[in-house]
């Protein structure tokens, strides 16, 4: 190595001979020493410890490096040792985890071995545990469907003075429901079950539906103010005891005891007190004026009836089951009831006083009307009202007609004589007058009618018959003519009263039948008045009775033309003047029309007995001389001047 | 709430009677109407149209007396109206003329193409004025105001005999329905400021109208102002 370091003359000479020498220069020369590291790095390491540069170094050197050499070896050896020992002890420990874990896996084999038994309990009882939470579930829901909540519970059950609520019924419904929903599970396995809620069901309805009576029953009695408010609970009750048949009963009679109190006492305020500071008047105060007196306590009836009726009709709006109207109907009698005392002490005190045979018809028109109205309202169900009211329609009818007849009877107690002008008799006007009264009265009545139309026959035949007999008596002591006359007369005015009115066509045809009857008397007389004072009754006579065997008429004794030429004389006269000729009773008829008609048939009468003689002088077999002269006017000529 | 006021308690009944058990209709008052004037003015066809909402063509004459009622609302308050609609036939007043007792409002009914009817007023109100108590409120309607065409009596003119006798006056149709509603609700409010004025007794019997105290809002009665137009709600 010390040649390297060298210096470079000693390469300058080497020539072109090539020796091995050389070449080994050449190589070394060529070498490039920069560029090898190793060889830098192996002299920086020589620098390290060939410090003195001397022969006997040099020498050393190899031996040195050598050395140097070895003793890194055995330091390499020596903690190699180290190493191995090291790895030795690692391979050791791991020989022990290995058969530790060898241990511990035969252990867990054994030990899950032992634990199998305990997992198949475990997913058992999972299984198990799934099954009944399922199963509290449906008892839960079972339960929410078939049961109660302590809450509706209490609501039923309650105490006696907790009112009733919305709440209430809903959990009343829920009851039913639930009693109906069990149903269902009798016809499943379930029937005890279903039995036992059932039971529980029905007591509990039983307790609450009793619960629920005391309530209402309570609520009714309270309700005895003269206005009465029906609240909406209340309705809601009466639907819940519709199920209840007899408590739905009892609470309605409650009810109507209630209010048959208030209704008492509100009519016996109207009739007394009337409004504070006296308007309106109470109602007694009118008892002077029956027909006002007994309209107003009839009217306050009827709207205290409707408004009863209203009530009802709140209250039961929500009810269901048949036959409302009817309970309503009823309940509205029982209300009514308490009133019908006080209403009939009154009403009969008023009839039985006897206000006159108008006042009592009014009255009784006016409570058929009010029977009829406050039917409207109760229905026809047998309210004792409606049976009070007819009672005293019938008694006050029946006290009207004893009015009647009594005055009737009167009449024919003492029959007067006909008044010298043979106009109607001061009894007869009388009668006409009350007779007027009540027809009018009924025909401005209330009354429907068909029901008035049977009153009005009993009324005139009550009337008009004693009267027509106590007329024909009254005129029986007189002669025809005046008989005719005052019959005629009194027909015709009964037959003028009568005619305003309807239902009298019948009276009317009678009557207009007499009066014709007592006309042609009266027309009769008439014509024969007039053939007497004319002179020609005795001719008229004879010639009517004569007969042809008796040979000619002109020998008969007065009936020769001389006779026969004085009556025609006196004849003349009458037919200058025929008005002068007319009987005294005629001018006593009140009807001019009557009277225009008797001289109109008693002239045709004379008119037709003159033509008689006039044929039978004209008639030659009768052997007058010159018939012309004694009779010079002919029939024609008659008839057109007196017509 | 409004339209729980609009409906005819006798609709109510079978229209919606399970709204009604939620929704209370419990009234205040009760107010007692009577409708009074000659016949064939059309009285029945007022209450008709007020209580059905309906215009009845053939309406035959009233016998002695009907009645309807209809809960309104007035200033916030329920009331019940009871009333009762009297024959106009002459031979009726006998009967009808008892039912004025105790008449908290009356409708006085004449007929705008009828002048008998309008003259004949005086009489009727004579008759009301002697049967109700003074405080009873008369309203005066002329009837048929849908006739302009034979229009007998003027506007002006009832509107004078109105004022100078005191009477509400207004003229409606019971055909077409217009002002009927206000011919009942103006005689409510008037009936209702009488009795917050306290020139209408409650405590009086008879004196038409009836006061719940166990209702709700009864209360309040005095804090309302006075002369409310919008508490009627149509």
């Amino acid at each position: 190595m010390a040649d390297t370091a060298a210096p470079p003359q000693v390469a300058a000479p080497a020539g072109p001979g090539i020796n091995p020498l050389a070449r080994k220069l050449n190589k070394i020369l060529e070498t490039r020493l920069d560029n090898d590291k190793e060889m830098l790095e192996a002299l920086k390491a020589l620098s390290t410890f060939f410090v003195e540069n001397s022969l006997r170094t040099r020498r050393n050197l190899r031996g040195d490096i050598e050395r140097r050499s070895l003793a890194i070896n055995e330091e390499f050896v020596h903690i190699f040792k180290q190493v191995k020992e090291e790895l030795e002890s690692i391979n050791e420990d791991v020989q022990a985890m290995s058969s530790c874990c060898e241990d511990m896996s035969s252990r867990l084999k054994a030990a899950k071995e032992q634990t199998q038994d305990l997992i198949v309990k475990t997913t058992k009882l999972q299984a198990e545990n799934q099954r009944l939470e399922m199963k509290a579930q449906v008892a839960d829901a079972f339960i929410a469907k078939f049961q109660l909540t302590p809450d509706e519970m209490n609501l039923l059950r309650g105490t006696k003075d907790e009112p009733i609520t919305e709440d209430f019924f809903k959990a009343l419904g829920r009851v039913k429901q639930i009693h109906d929903d069990v149903k269902i599970l009798l016809r499943t396995n379930q029937q005890r079950a279903g039995l036992e809620i059932m039971e529980q069901m029905a007591l509990l309805q039983e307790t609450s539906y009793e619960r629920l009576y005391r309530w209402t029953q309570n609520e009714c009695r309270t309700l005895t103010q003269e206005s009465c408010d029906i609240s909406p609970v209340l309705a809601q009750a009466m639907e819940a005891l519709q199920d209840r048949p007899v408590l739905y009963k009892y609470t309605l009679d409650e009810f109507g005891t209630a209010r048959r109190s208030a209704v008492v006492r509100g009519f016996i305020d109207a009739l007394t007190r009337g409004g504070l500071g006296g308007t309106p008047r109470p109602i007694e105060m009118h008892s002077h004026d029956p027909l006002r007196y007994v309209g107003d306590m009839l009217a306050w009836l009827h709207q205290a009836t409707a408004s009863e009726k209203e009530h009802l009709e709140a209250m039961l709006k929500l009810v269901t089951i048949q036959g409302v109207e009817e309970n309503i109907q009823e309940v509205v009698g029982h209300i009514t009831e308490g009133v019908c005392r006080p209403l009939k002490v009154r009403i009969e005190q008023v009839i039985v006083a006897e206000p006159g045979a108008v006042l009592l018809y009014k009255i009784s028109n006016l409570l058929k009307f009010y029977h009829h109205t406050i039917s409207g309202i109760v229905g026809n169900s047998a309210a004792t009202l409606l049976t009070t009211i007819e009672e005293m329609h019938l008694l006050s009818k029946k006290i009207f007609f004893n009015s009647l007849s009594l005055h009737a009877s009167k009449l024919m107690d003492k029959v007067e004589l006909p008044p010298p002008d043979l106009g109607p008799s001061s009894a007869l006007n009388q009668t006409l007058n009350l007779l007027r009264e009540v027809l009018a009265s009924h025909d401005s009545s209330v009354v429907p009618l068909d029901a008035r139309q049977a009153d009005f026959v009993q009324v005139l035949s009550c009337v008009l018959d004693p009267l027509l007999q106590m007329c024909t008596m009254s005129a029986s002591n007189l002669g025809t003519a005046d008989m005719a006359t005052f019959m005629v007369n009194s027909l015709y005015m009964m037959k003028t009263t009568l005619a305003l009115f309807e239902f009298t066509d019948k009276r009317l045809e009678m009557l207009q039948f007499q009066i014709e009857a007592h006309l042609d008397t009266l027309i009769n007389e008439q014509a024969s008045y007039v053939l007497t004072r004319a002179g020609l009754s005795y001719i008229y006579n004879s010639v009517q009775q004569h007969k042809p065997e008796q040979g000619p008429l002109s020998n008969l004794p007065s009936l020769d033309s001389v006779s026969l030429k004085v009556a025609m004389a006196q004849f003349d006269r009458y037919l200058s003047a025929p008005d002068s000729l007319l009987m005294s009773q005629l001018n006593f008829l009140l009807s001019a029309t009557v009277k225009e008609q008797i001289i109109k048939q008693s002239t045709e009468l004379v008119c037709r007995a003159y033509s008689e003689i006039y044929a039978a002088v004209m008639d030659p077999s009768n052997k007058y001389k010159d018939p012309e002269t004694i009779l010079h006017r002919s029939p024609h000529q008659v008839q057109a001047l007196l017509s | 709430m409004a339209k729980r006021m609009d409906i005819g308690e006798s609709a109510l009944t079978d229209e919606d009677s399970a709204t009604m058990a939620t929704a209370p209709y419990n009234y205040s008052y009760i107010f007692k109407y009577i409708i009074i004037g000659d016949m064939g003015v059309g009285k029945s066809c007022l209450l008709h149209q007020f209580t059905e909402k309906k215009f009845m063509a053939d309406c035959p004459h009233t016998i002695g007396v009907e009645f309807g009622t209809r809960i309104i609302e007035v200033s916030g308050q329920k009331i019940k109206l009871q009333i009762w609609d009297t024959a106009g036939q002459e031979r009726f007043r006998a009967v009808t003329r008892s039912y004025y007792r105790g008449a908290a409002g009356a409708l006085m009914v004449y007929d705008i193409t009828r002048r008998s009817t309008y003259n004949h007023l005086s009489s009727w109100l004579t008759d009301a004025r002697n049967l109700t108590n003074p405080n009873t409120v008369i309203i005066l309607i002329g009837n048929k105001a849908d006739l302009e065409a034979q229009r007998d009596v003027t506007y002006e003119e009832a509107k004078q005999f109105a004022e100078e006798n005191g009477l509400l006056f207004l003229e409606a149709s019971a055909k077409t329905g217009e002002n009927v509603e206000d011919a009942f609700l103006e005689a409510a409010k008037k009936i209702y400021q009488n009795i917050q004025d306290g020139s209408l007794d409650l405590n009086a019997a008879e004196s038409g109208v009836q006061h719940k105290p166990s209702a709700p809002q009864g209360g309040r009665l005095t804090s309302e102002p006075q002369p409310q137009r919008e508490g009627c709600g149509c």
